[in-house]
């Protein structure tokens, strides 16, 4: 039995865009609309992601790096904590900071991808689609397992 | 006159040198022999003595058996006479005595008798009395045959002188060995005399000579034996020794071996004492290191100027006191005995720390305590080195304080470039992104927006890599990203390069060749940088060249380098414009209408690359009919650089071709 993953189903999946830069999250917003996101949060205030993360439970976090007062990385570390284990969180990370250094640090502070900015749009929109059936097929072997265990 | 002072000095010379043993041998034997000599004397006069009592004796003997061989006769002749008045036999029993009793006194009185004359009147009393004997017989035989009266008083008669003579001769007899007597005695005494007083004279040569040998002795051997003993406690004092007088015998040598001892012990101590006061003065003299002593409980023993500099008490303020007081108060309870604590178990202790001085400023220390022992292994005390290391702790934490400064200035700079990097981008994102929007959507567009659209596009990228550029080229000046260098094949380098400019060049309508060195060629490059260096090149060929030629990627090995070129069919540089090439934004042709694209930075950044791992970077135009461009890159070789032969004569082309 093969299940397809339909449009439909991604683009009903909460998405969580967090950047402090108001035109980046116009871009953004312009261009998840454009895809047809219905359900996504726009957070330019990173000292709220946290809560936002508990009261919205996204299942996409798009994460700028580059933030005053809290930076990318401490959301990171932060997500991480909170973040249940048996839930897979992606996050994409995009920031205009493309040293090898950053692209490491992020990857291994758990951001499922990265993306230097300026980036084009067309791939986002490619590595949002994907991370997004990532989850929701990851969501369903965990629906599944537990269902057989508990039959 | 002028020998006997001589012969006087050297008598008592050969004395002293003659060797002890006969020193000895002289001073007991001398009155030994003597004692000898006198018993011998002694013996000899009592000897004498009983000789001449023996003499005495004899004479008394020989007068009693002459005066018996007297009366014999005498009892005899009385006897024949009554025989001859009265006839009985019993009358004759004297005769018959005398002839029996005579010859054995005769024969005593024969031995007796020694002396000469003596013995000539022995002889006549000896026929006197043969006579007498006979003359006896015979009457008695005329008596006995009945002989007439006449012959018998004839008979008589002569026998009556004869005892007479008889008589005579015994008294001469008599006188003579008197005389022999006499004489013997005389003699006796005289021998007895003679060696009483020889015995006086040897007891008193005997007690002399004792005495002598006894002066001898203590002069030659006890005075110069309490000399040595003075010597020697001289020696142990180390004063100087006095004059000995220099003898051949034992006590000499050892007198000689004494001095030469003494001499060799104070030579030793004179170095002794100069190598100690140079010591001394050395130690007294550093003033760059508190050198002092401690006595095992810790007080101080001595004091050098490099203490009284670094510490700042004076020698006569400190001695005798506990150097607990060098210790600031945080650590004066327990360092100090810690440190001699550790330096009797591990015989030495070091620290660096904080110490007090006299006026109480602190200074940081760096202190050698040793433990010192005496050859029994007793605790002597301890020697303690401190120096002044405050100056040296000061330049430290400024060298510290430099370096994190440098740190600092560098996360400041690589912060800063990052920083930089944010801010140019992130609108350079909103900017590229919206255009893209817009271009997504342009179908419903006038044309005139499309326009606009694709220009927005198009200059917001240049926009971009010219960012990227400049940001790369001042993370290379400022040194910011790290050199990785390693050991690289150029083959790999080259093929990894035409694999990713390919597509490019290609999609240009041009054509890569890739001409391998002959040899595996190694060197000591970052693999990143030469891959961007090379791209850049073959870019910037792609950009010049015409459409369907061809691009040259190659490499060879000149002299200790590997020099990496790029061909291509383009117009070349005229020689003027070839020193403008790599100057950033020096973009020959700019404004022309050959509609190349590029920031005017890749090759000014190509240098910095190359130059940063020690290579080289130019350019030359290709002669010949069809021209074209050069550009080349050289990088150092790894040690064990090309294998195989060296290509010579692609060097000659080279140099030839790069002098054009």
């Amino acid at each position: 039995m093969t299940e397809v993953v339909t449009s439909n189903s991604i683009q009903s999946r909460r998405i969580l865009v967090i950047d402090d830069e108001e035109a980046n999250l116009l871009l953004l917003r312009t261009l998840l609309e454009r895809e047809g996101y219905a359900n996504v949060r726009y957070l330019s205030d990173p000292t709220k992601a946290v809560e936002e993360l508990i009261d919205f439970e996204p299942h996409l976090i798009l994460l700028d790096l580059m933030m005053p007062q809290l930076d990318g990385y401490q959301l990171l570390e932060a997500f991480r904590r909170q973040a249940s284990p048996d839930r897979f969180l992606p996050v994409l990370v995009l920031t205009a900071d493309k040293t090898i250094e950053a692209r490491r640090r992020a990857l291994a502070l758990g951001a499922k991808d990265f993306l230097s900015k300026p980036f084009d749009v067309i791939e986002i929109g490619l590595r949002i689609a994907n991370l997004l059936e990532t989850q929701i097929l990851y969501e369903r072997l965990e629906a599944r397992q537990s269902n057989g265990s508990a039959s | 006159m002028a020998r006997s002072p001589q012969l006087k000095a050297r008598t008592p010379r050969i004395w002293a040198d003659l060797p002890l043993t006969v020193k000895g041998l002289v001073v007991i034997a001398l009155p030994l022999v003597i004692l000898i000599a006198s018993l011998v004397m002694l013996y000899m006069a009592f000897n004498a003595e009983s000789r001449a009592e023996e003499d005495v004796r004899r004479a008394f003997a020989i007068q009693r058996d002459m005066y018996q061989v007297h009366s014999l006769l005498a009892e005899a002749g009385g006897g024949v006479r009554e025989f001859i008045l009265t006839g009985e036999d019993r009358s004759l029993r004297t005769l018959n005595d005398a002839q029996e009793l005579l010859p054995q006194t005769l024969a005593r009185l024969d031995e007796a008798i020694e002396d000469r004359a003596v013995r000539e009147a022995y002889e006549v009393f000896l026929s006197l009395s043969d006579q007498k004997l006979d003359g006896l017989e015979q009457l008695a035989e005329i008596a006995t045959e009945g002989g007439s009266t006449g012959a018998i008083q004839q008979s008589l008669n002569s026998n009556r002188t004869v005892l007479d003579e008889l008589r005579l001769q015994i008294d001469e007899i008599q006188r003579l060995e008197q005389e022999v007597l006499d004489r013997r005695r005389a003699q006796v005494d005289a021998v007895r005399e003679l060696f009483l007083r020889l015995t006086a004279v040897s007891a008193v040569v005997g007690l002399l000579g004792s005495l002598a040998a006894v002066f001898l002795f203590s002069t030659g051997i006890v005075r110069r034996v309490h000399l040595l003993e003075a010597s020697a406690e001289r020696l142990e004092r180390g004063e100087p020794l006095p004059a000995f007088p220099d003898d051949a015998d034992e006590i000499g040598q050892l007198a000689g071996k004494l001095d030469r001892a003494s001499a060799l012990l104070r030579a030793r101590e004179s170095d002794l004492r100069e190598s100690e006061e140079r010591f001394r003065l050395v130690v007294e003299g550093v003033r760059d290191y508190g050198i002092f002593a401690l006595t095992p409980e810790g007080r101080v023993a001595t004091w050098n100027m490099g203490a009284e500099r670094t510490k700042g008490w004076k020698a006569d303020e400190i001695l005798g006191e506990y150097f607990g007081r060098f210790y600031p108060e945080e650590t004066r309870d327990y360092l100090p005995e810690a440190m001699l604590g550790r330096a009797r178990r591990d015989g030495r202790a070091e620290d660096e720390g904080w110490r007090v001085r006299k006026d109480g400023a602190r200074f940081w220390a760096n202190v050698v305590v040793t433990a010192l022992y005496d050859e029994n292994g007793a605790l002597k005390g301890y020697a303690k080195v401190t120096r002044d290391m405050t100056e040296r702790k000061r330049s430290e934490e400024a060298l510290r304080a430099a370096q994190k400064e440098a740190v600092a200035a560098n996360e400041a700079k690589s912060d800063f470039l990052s920083r930089t990097s944010h801010e140019l981008r992130t609108p350079m994102s909103a900017i590229l992104g919206f255009a893209q929007m817009l271009e997504l959507d342009q179908d419903g567009f006038h044309e005139r927006h499309r326009v606009a659209v694709g220009q927005i596009l198009k200059a917001g990228r240049h926009l971009l890599s010219l960012i990227d550029d400049l940001l790369d080229i001042s993370s290379i000046e400022a040194g910011g990203e790290d050199l990785k260098v390693e050991r690289l094949e150029i083959e790999k380098l080259l093929t990894e390069a035409r694999d990713l400019a390919q597509p490019l060049l290609n999609a240009a309508g041009l054509q890569l060749d890739l001409e391998q060195p002959e040899q595996t060629v190694w060197v000591l490059a970052d693999q990143r940088r030469v891959t961007q260096v090379t791209l850049n090149l073959l870019s910037n060929a792609g950009k010049y060249s015409p459409a369907d030629s061809r691009v040259r990627l190659s490499a060879r090995v000149i002299e200790d380098k590997a020099v990496i070129e790029v061909e291509d069919e383009g117009p070349g540089v005229s020689d003027e414009n070839i020193p403008r090439l790599f100057t950033p934004f020096d973009r020959l042709g700019k404004g022309g209408t050959n509609g190349v694209k590029g920031t005017g930075l890749g090759l000014a950044l190509s240098k910095r690359l190359v130059e940063s791992m020690g290579g080289e970077i130019g350019f030359y135009n290709r002669e010949g009919s069809g021209g074209g461009s050069v550009f080349w890159f050289s990088l150092p070789l790894a040690g064990d650089g090309a294998q195989g032969p060296r290509a010579g004569t692609a060097a000659r082309a080279y140099s030839t071709e790069g002098s054009a």
